[in-house]
């Protein structure tokens, strides 16, 4: 029973971790080098790491997606797409790819004049999958040691936090106020219920026993 | 277009539970204080009465109408959120 419940915590722990660290926006320091565009195919489960930029694109089969290509300040690739998220999930309301497009490419340089620039993205880069983080902002920053404060994260999951206890908060007060008193009219009814059979059961007995064979008179 | 159809109604609802999630329990909340201040006081009078004129007073005070902000604030951070996304 306790592996069953760990297992459960560590489920729901997993589950909503990763949700909250696909979602979340991220920043990387990072330097532009390329930009491109690419025909995918959005035919198979993947389709779901993949934004949903109008409604006619949840009907084809594959579409030109735009791309940054990055390199960080340990040299790693860090390579993003960039689609709108339009009104749908994750609610970022991204409708200035063509934009941020022309920003990334005005920032392209090379690894001796680098220029450095903040990109703001949500989601994960795996490459057997073929899927990627998606851009929705870039900005130029002094070099690639500095330090950002992820305020938006910290808002974020307090809000989050506080509803949780607000949540739990009402559920507390619904079973104090609500559940606990009809739970105690039921107890008390039902006490009541028990009393009443004991009596009856006790005249029962005695009219029983009325009819059992009475001890010899000496 | 239906994706912003679907966001406005899927949002509103949310929102409706939640308003009148607040909206229940601030009012539990007050009535359970209102009980407890009528003991306080040395039970005097009728309890009930106690109890309902005091809610009576917290309708026409301004917190449950501080509760419309569950409509308000998350539309004014989506207006936001919309402006430095797509205009800065």
């Amino acid at each position: 029973m306790r592996y069953v419940k760990w297992t459960f915590w560590t489920l729901v722990v997993l589950i909503v971790g990763g949700f909250l660290h696909y979602t979340l926006p991220q920043r990387d320091i990072v330097r532009v080098v390329n930009t491109y565009q690419e025909r995918q195919d959005l035919h198979d489960w993947t389709r779901i790491f993949w934004a949903k930029p109008d409604d006619q694109s949840t009907t084809l089969v594959n579409r030109d997606v735009q791309f940054i290509q990055t390199v960080d300040a340990r040299g790693r690739p860090r390579v993003y797409r960039n689609e709108d998220t339009g009104w749908s999930w994750p609610p970022y309301f991204k409708f200035d790819t063509a934009n941020l497009q022309t920003e990334a490419e005005d920032l392209k340089s090379t690894a001796e004049a680098p220029k450095w620039a903040s990109v703001t993205h949500y989601g994960w880069r795996n490459e057997i999958l073929s899927i990627f983080p998606n851009a929705v902002a870039i900005r130029r920053v002094e070099g690639p040691d500095v330090r950002i404060i992820p305020w938006l994260n910290i808002v974020i999951l307090s809000i989050l936090a506080g509803m949780l206890l607000l949540l739990w908060r009402m559920w507390a007060q619904f079973r104090e106020r609500t559940i606990e008193p009809v739970l105690e009219d039921v107890g008390e009814a039902w006490d009541k219920v028990d009393e009443h059979a004991d009596q009856a059961r006790g005249r029962l007995r005695r009219w029983l026993d009325s009819w059992r064979a009475k001890p010899p008179r000496t | 277009m239906i994706a912003l159809v679907r966001l406005l109604v899927v949002g509103l609802a949310v929102l409706t539970v939640f308003y009148w999630l607040i909206r229940i329990y601030s009012r539990s909340l007050r009535r359970e204080k209102l009980e407890k201040r009528w003991e306080e006081e040395g039970a005097k009078g009728d309890r009930d009465d106690y109890v309902r004129k005091g809610l009576e007073e917290y309708d026409a005070s301004i917190r449950p109408k501080l509760i419309v902000l569950v409509y308000i604030v998350p539309t004014i951070v989506f207006a936001v959120l919309f402006y430095i996304i797509n205009f800065t």
